[in-house]
């Protein structure tokens, strides 16, 4: 149970919330929406003496596009504010459209965009979009202001880089001119429940059809989301079908899922193969967000 | 610690613990409307609308509700009838536990909205994660387009 003498704060600013946070003692928790929170301290997983609640920071709730492309979304965006936002559907369709594929309208219109990065919880659909789109994570703490890209954030399973006292304030999706992006979520349960598996695919390619830059990252299968450095090969490409097959391979290997209720290691290590030769098919034929390509074959 | 909000149009206090669950501390102040069903934001019938959104109020902190406007099941019914008299007229309920959830889903899709047309996959995808235990989602749907017509 939580500490008798918890304490809840709704500060103004970030610097009022990294005072608030207060340093290294581990006692603090910052919440975004608190869907995640809600869920930790019904299960006893929590125990903070205080709770810094951030959705009272005028400057986290901004979701900002340079002209370049480049967004600049804070850390308490919801779910539901970033499926529907303009520049995130023209710039990264893959992050508005696993946005609005989050759990339920409810929980989107509460949870945070931050929340869903820090939660760190595998099963997620948010992380595997950032780290294909290469993003970069900005954190205010004790210490000052610094950025840890997306690919070193998740450190196992609920962990993260950040240290005691930090929080979140901003994600950072760099601009990449022609880029294509794509999230496949296979759910044979319900689109309410987390995935099996989710595939986030990323593509940049020239004006002949070769690849300059390619990501791809899975969720659901490994204690972290992890980026399958095989995709990167295809840089100088035009892929074909071997090309995809590889990767999809590569993915299969790269998985290394448990047994639960939403499938067992073999059928998730073999889903994640299905579904990382539809993601990047997909992406590679310039579609975006939601992929809407069948089965390998058909 | 003390919680001040509108609940139903209407001012209210509570003095809560800093992770009180806003559907306990609703239900404690005998807005018995709102359930506590699933307890993990899926089933629904926890819902309210915190400044005209949806919530799962079994996974929202009450102190977030400080100086916000929450409306229950019975509050939104009182206040427009026309909601509750949707679901009668297309029997949209059958054993009932889902009711609540729904009938503020449907609530929360007329606030947002300049146009009282929806169509069904709208209905359907908004309506989506309140859970009916008799299966009846036909005429939920057709309740909630029959709410938004009368509107």
């Amino acid at each position: 149970m939580p500490a008798d003498d918890l304490v809840f704060s709704a500060p103004a600013t970030v610097a009022e919330a990294v005072a608030q946070l207060g340093g290294d003692d581990g006692e603090a928790i910052a919440m975004g929406g608190g869907t995640s929170v809600a869920m930790l301290l019904k299960n006893d997983l929590i125990e903070p003496g205080r709770i810094v609640w951030l959705g009272k920071i005028p400057g986290l709730r901004q979701l900002m596009a340079a002209s370049d492309g480049t967004l600049r979304i804070g850390a308490t965006v919801t779910l539901r504010e970033l499926a529907a936002a303009e520049p995130v559907r023209e710039h990264a369709p893959a992050l508005a459209y696993a946005a609005g594929q989050v759990g339920n309208p409810r929980v989107r219109a509460v949870a945070t965009l931050g929340g869903a990065l820090v939660h760190g919880d595998p099963r997620q659909d948010i992380p595997p979009v950032l780290l294909a789109l290469e993003a970069r994570v900005r954190v205010a703490g004790p210490s000052g202001e610094r950025e840890i890209p997306v690919a070193g954030f998740h450190t196992g399973f609920l962990e993260t880089a950040l240290a005691a006292g930090e929080l979140v304030t901003d994600i950072i999706i760099p601009a990449a001119p022609g880029r294509r992006s794509v999230y496949a979520r296979f759910t044979p349960g319900s689109e309410d429940d987390y995935p099996t598996v989710g595939v986030a695919a990323s593509v940049v390619r020239a004006g002949d059809g070769r690849v300059t830059r390619a990501t791809l990252a899975l969720g659901g299968v490994g204690p972290a989301p992890l980026l399958v450095s095989r995709a990167g090969e295809l840089a100088g490409r035009v892929p074909g079908a071997g090309d995809i097959e590889a990767v999809a391979a590569a993915a299969e290997q790269a998985a290394d899922p448990v047994d639960d209720r939403l499938g067992s290691a073999r059928y998730k290590k073999a889903m994640a193969r299905e579904w990382t030769r539809r993601a990047l098919r997909a992406c590679l034929a310039g579609e975006r967000g939601r992929p809407d390509s069948g089965p390998a074959g058909s | 610690m003390k919680i001040s909000f509108t609940l139903n149009g209407a001012p209210a206090q509570a003095d809560a613990p800093p992770d009180a669950l806003l559907v306990d501390l609703i239900r404690g102040l005998g807005h018995t409307g709102t359930k506590e069903a699933c307890g993990v934001g899926v089933c629904g019938v926890c819902t309210v609308l915190v400044n005209d959104l949806p919530v799962s109020s079994c996974l929202y902190l009450a102190a977030c509700a400080e100086g916000a406007e929450v409306w229950t099941a019975e509050g939104l019914a009182r206040e427009d009838p026309a909601l509750i008299r949707a679901f009668a007229e297309c029997e949209g309920m059958q054993c009932g536990i889902c009711t609540p959830g729904q009938v503020v889903a449907a609530a929360a899709l007329a606030r947002g909205r300049e146009r009282p047309e929806a169509t069904e996959d709208e209905i359907r995808e908004h309506q989506s994660g309140n859970l009916c235990r008799c299966t009846g989602y036909q005429t939920i749907a057709e309740s909630v387009r029959a709410y938004l017509a009368s509107r």
